[in-house]
């Protein structure tokens, strides 16, 4: 979902982390996505290619690995990891579906793969 | 000749909303009054419920209202009369509202002569989930007529949510409403919140709502 304002986020920040460090080109982007944010890679793509059009991230490929969710029980203090196969979010120790998601919601852009022009 | 370096960036694409979200949250937490966000699908009840609650408040509670819609001000025409201060924020094709946008809207409030701010989310159960505004409270309504089988489906608005009402309870019968499948659903998704049944039309749990709002009004101020 709104992997448009997500693209264009993603080359905004790529663009200022690559200016900072005085590189022309970016190749690869590589970002971590958690699972919980439900964004369709296909979708991302195809909006990172428009949002990235005559900035220095055009052409650059998306590596995206996956982070999969994890909450902390506000009752009991138990780690899991919550289904989202089955939307459960019951903590496995005190069956209490009050949750803290600790991870899987949030999009990191990692690093970039740069040209840099030799000396 | 050209070669190829990595650069090491480490940083959460969605921090603009974020940053923005997190300001909004400590300008509301200064200013003594509970900021609820209101999320629904669109004719869930509400506005209704702020032509319901905003009377009973009263004038020593002033409230503000924030409404947003893609289009329209006939939300903000409702409640108009009844409220403090009324801001529409029409987003186009927005589909939710954002932190950003509740940031300039709070700018022409005097927040400091404010009991509460209710922010009416676009009616919509998917995108506004994925939008913090820097709100003290979420409250999600789900109307009778939609159907039991709305928690299951959009289960990520229904676990954030700090208070579940639902709506339009005197058409449960007509509409074949399952309750209990309601609540079984929301024991797998969240037990934090309460759940008030609630309705315009017969006075149901309005008081139950008002006895909410003044608790949560209380731990927050």
């Amino acid at each position: 979902m709104h992997e448009g304002s997500i693209a264009s986020a993603i080359v905004e920040q790529a663009v200022e982390a690559a200016a900072a460090h005085g590189v022309e080109r970016i190749t690869a982007i590589e970002l971590e996505v958690g699972l919980l944010q439900q964004v369709v890679p296909e979708a991302l793509e195809t909006a990172f290619e428009f949002a990235a059009a005559d900035t220095p991230a055009e052409g650059a490929v998306l590596h995206l690995t996956q982070r999969r969710p994890e909450a902390v029980c506000r009752s009991c203090g138990h780690r899991f990891e919550p289904s989202l196969e089955t939307f459960s979010f019951l903590c496995p120790a005190c069956r209490q579906a009050d949750i803290e998601i600790i991870a899987g919601n949030e999009i990191t852009l990692l690093s970039l793969t740069c040209d840099e022009k030799s000396p | 000749m050209t070669t190829a370096m990595k650069i090491k960036v480490v940083q959460n694409v969605l921090k603009a909303n974020k940053d923005v979200a997190d300001d909004n949250r400590r300008v509301l937490r200064e200013s003594g009054l509970l900021a609820l966000n209101l999320m629904s699908s669109p004719g869930s009840g509400k506005t209704t419920l702020l032509e319901q609650t905003i009377p009973r408040l009263g004038s020593e509670q002033p409230c503000a209202v924030f409404v947003g819609d893609l289009q329209t001000t006939s939300d903000a025409e409702r409640v108009g009369n009844l409220a403090a201060a009324v801001t529409q924020i029409n987003t186009g094709k927005g589909c939710h509202l954002s932190a950003a946008q509740v940031a300039e809207a709070l700018k022409g409030i005097d927040l400091g002569a404010m009991a509460y701010l209710f922010i009416e989310n676009v009616g919509n159960m998917v995108c506004p989930a994925a939008f913090d505004l820097g709100e003290h409270r979420r409250v999600v309504l789900l109307s009778v007529p939609e159907g039991d089988d709305k928690v299951a489906k959009y289960y990520t608005l229904f676990q954030q949510a700090d208070l579940i009402l639902i709506t339009k309870v005197d058409l449960t019968e007509v509409c074949g409403f399952d309750m209990a499948r309601v609540r079984a659903d929301l024991a797998k998704v969240n037990t934090r919140a309460p759940v008030i049944l609630l309705s315009a039309r017969t006075g149901e749990g309005i008081d139950a709502w008002l006895d909410w709002l003044k608790t949560q009004r209380k731990q927050v101020t």
